[in-house]
C-alpha cells in the first residue's frame, strides 16, 4: 500500500458567496465522503487551509502578501489516503463534493525513502 | 461514525446570530454583522471536515461570540462609530444575549423591524427572508420568482430605510403593537402563499418558504403578549395548508388538484396541530380573515373523499370572509363553490360581478371557472374556448399542462 495526497484546489466557499443552507449541504457531502473513507480505513488525515497567502521569494527573501492567484487556483486543503496505486485514488476522488463549483483534485504519491 | 447535523441548522442559526449581534451592536452595523456570521459557517465547513464537534450548535455560537468580540474591537477602533455602538446596549452583558429566551426575543425584535411601515411590502418580505431566515439573495430570488439584482436592490433599500428612519431594534410601543402585529401576520401569510401557490419553483424551495412562515408564526406564539385569536387562526391555516403540500404535485412535478389528491398522504400530525390552534383561537375575542380561511381549509381536510366535501359550509365561510374583507379573489372562490354545488346561475352571476383585473396572475382561474360553467351547461365548444383563454393567460407551464389535459378530456 502506498500513501497519496489529494490536494483540493479552487472552490473557495468564501469567494463563491454560498448561503448558509448551501454551506450546510456541502458539509454534509464532505462528511459522507469522510465517513466512507473512514469505514474503508484508508483516510490517514488531512487539513483545510486558510485562503490567505504569504510568500517568501528569492535571494533577498522578499516577503509579499497576495493576491497571487485567482480563487480557483488556491489550494484549499488536503487529505492523505492509502491506496494500491494512483488509479485507485482517482476512484476515491470521484466523491470529492465540489467539482460543480469548479474545484479540482490533484493526486500526488508521497515519496518513500528506503535506506 | 455517522455524521448528522440537524436540518437547516446553519440557516436557522444565521437568523439567531444576526439578531443577537444586531441587538448588541445596533441596526446600523447589520451588514458587518451578516458578513461576520457568514464567516462562522465558512470556518465550520472547513474545520468540521476532519473533526465534527460534539455539539455543533454550541460550537457555532462560541465562534460567533468570539467573532463578536473581534468585531467590537474593530468597531471601537473606528472612533467615530464608537458612540453609536455603546448606546443602548451598555447595560446588557453579551453572554446574557446568548440565552435561549433572549435569542427568541432578539429574533422577534428583528421580525418587527422587518415589518416596519417605512419599508415597502416587497422589501419587508425580502429583508425578513434574508435577515431572519438566512436565505441568500439568490435563494430569495428563486423563491419569489424574481431577478437576483431586484432582490439585492430591495434589500439595500430596506437597509437604507432602516437607517434613514432611525428604526429602533425593539418591540413597537404598546399602542402600536396591534397594528404592527397585523402587518407581521400579513408578511408571514404572504411568505407562505409564495411557497404554497408558486408551482414554478422547485418543490424544495416551496417547502422552505412554507416552513419558514410556520416557524416565524410559532416564534410569535411563544410570547404571551403577542398571542391573539388571529395569530392562532393564522397558525392553524398555515398548518392545514401545509398538511397537503406533499400531495399537491406528483413525482413528475405535475399539479394534482384536490379532487385527485391522495388523501392518505396528507400529513395528519400537522392537521392535529392546526385543530388545537383553532381551538385556542376561540379563547380570544378578536376575529380575522384567518379565522374564516382556516375554517375553509379545515372543511377540505375534514372530508374523507372529495365527494364528501361539505360545500355548503365552505360557501358559508367564504360569504362571511367576503363580508369582512371583500375581494375579487373571494368572489372567484365563491363562484367555484357555486359550481361544485351545481348552483350554475348564481355562479355565473358572481363571475359577472367580480373585477377580472383584480385577479392579476390568477386570471386563468376566472376563465377556467367559466369553462367549467359551460361544461356543466353542456356547451362543450364554449367550454373549450374558455379553457384555451385560460391557457393563454398563464405563463406557468405546469398550469398550462394541467389545463391542456382538461381540454383533451372534453
Amino acid at each position: 500500500m502506498k500513501e497519496f495526497m489529494m490536494i483540493f484546489i479552487g472552490a473557495d466557499y468564501q469567494e463563491l458567496g454560498l448561503s448558509p443552507e448551501e454551506l450546510q449541504d456541502r458539509m454534509g457531502k464532505w462528511f459522507a465522503w469522510g465517513d466512507k473513507m473512514g469505514a474503508q480505513g484508508i483516510l490517514q488525515g488531512g487539513k483545510a487551509l486558510v485562503p490567505v497567502i504569504k510568500r517568501v521569494v528569492g535571494k533577498d527573501r522578499t516577503v509579499s502578501d497576495g493576491p497571487f492567484a485567482e480563487g480557483k487556483e488556491i489550494v484549499g486543503g488536503y487529505y492523505i489516503v492509502t491506496a494500491e496505486n494512483a488509479d485507485a485514488v482517482v476512484e476515491i476522488a470521484q466523491d470529492y463534493p465540489d467539482y460543480d463549483l469548479g474545484g479540482t483534485v490533484e493526486i500526488r504519491e508521497v515519496m518513500v525513502f528506503n535506506n | 461514525m455517522e455524521h448528522k447535523i440537524v436540518d437547516h441548522l446553519f440557516r436557522h442559526h444565521y437568523g439567531k446570530m444576526v439578531a443577537i449581534l444586531t441587538r448588541f451592536f445596533g441596526l446600523s452595523h447589520i451588514e458587518t454583522i451578516e458578513d461576520a456570521v457568514q464567516d462562522t459557517f465558512i470556518k465550520a465547513t472547513l474545520q468540521w471536515r476532519t473533526q465534527l464537534p460534539d455539539n455543533p450548535e454550541a460550537w457555532l455560537t462560541k465562534v460567533a461570540k468570539n467573532r463578536t468580540i473581534d468585531l467590537l474591537r474593530s468597531i471601537k477602533a473606528e472612533k467615530n462609530r464608537f458612540q453609536k455602538v455603546t448606546s443602548g446596549v451598555s447595560s446588557i452583558q453579551l453572554n446574557d444575549l446568548f440565552l435561549d429566551h433572549e435569542i427568541e426575543d432578539s429574533q422577534l425584535r428583528m421580525i418587527f423591524v422587518a415589518c416596519h411601515p417605512s419599508l415597502k411590502p416587497k422589501e419587508q418580505i425580502a429583508f425578513a427572508l434574508k435577515t431572519i431566515s438566512g436565505f441568500s439573495t439568490k435563494e430569495i430570488a428563486a423563491a419569489l420568482l424574481t431577478k437576483e439584482d431586484t432582490i439585492a436592490k430591495r434589500l439595500s433599500r430596506a437597509k437604507k430605510s432602516i437607517t434613514a428612519n432611525n428604526i429602533a431594534f425593539d418591540f413597537p410601543p404598546p399602542k402600536e403593537l396591534q397594528n404592527r402585529l397585523e402587518r407581521v401576520m400579513e408578511v408571514i401569510y404572504l411568505t407562505f402563499n409564495e411557497g404554497y401557490h408558486s408551482t414554478n419553483t422547485e418543490k424544495l424551495v416551496r417547502e422552505d418558504l412554507c416552513g419558514e412562515a410556520i416557524r416565524l408564526c410559532k416564534l410569535l406564539l411563544k410570547k404571551e403578549k403577542l398571542r391573539s385569536g388571529s395569530l392562532y387562526a393564522l397558525f392553524a391555516l398555515l398548518c392545514f395548508h401545509a398538511s397537503r403540500l406533499e400531495s399537491k404535485t406528483n413525482a413528475l412535478n405535475e399539479i394534482v388538484d384536490i379532487r385527485e389528491q391522495d388523501r392518505s398522504k396528507w400529513h395528519f400530525p400537522l392537521i392535529e396541530i392546526a385543530n388545537r390552534a383553532m381551538t385556542k383561537s376561540s379563547y380570544y375575542d378578536d376575529f380575522s380573515i384567518y379565522h374564516y380561511e382556516a375554517a375553509i381549509a379545515f372543511e377540505h381536510v375534514k372530508a374523507k373523499t372529495f365527494e364528501e366535501t361539505n360545500w355548503k359550509n365552505i360557501l358559508r365561510w367564504y360569504s362571511k370572509l367576503h363580508e369582512l374583507q371583500p375581494t375579487s379573489f373571494t368572489l372567484l372562490n365563491i363562484a367555484i363553490v357555486n359550481l361544485q354545488l351545481n348552483e350554475l346561475n348564481t355562479a355565473k352571476k358572481v363571475l359577472e360581478e367580480l373585477r377580472i383585473n383584480d385577479l392579476g396572475q390568477r386570471q386563468y382561474l376566472y376563465f377556467g371557472s367559466y369553462a367549467e360553467y359551460y361544461l356543466k351547461q353542456g356547451e362543450r365548444d364554449l367550454a373549450k374556448n374558455y379553457f384555451e383563454k385560460a391557457i393563454s393567460k398563464t405563463s406557468n407551464s405546469l398550469e398550462k399542462e394541467y389545463l391542456r389535459k382538461k381540454v383533451e378530456r372534453l
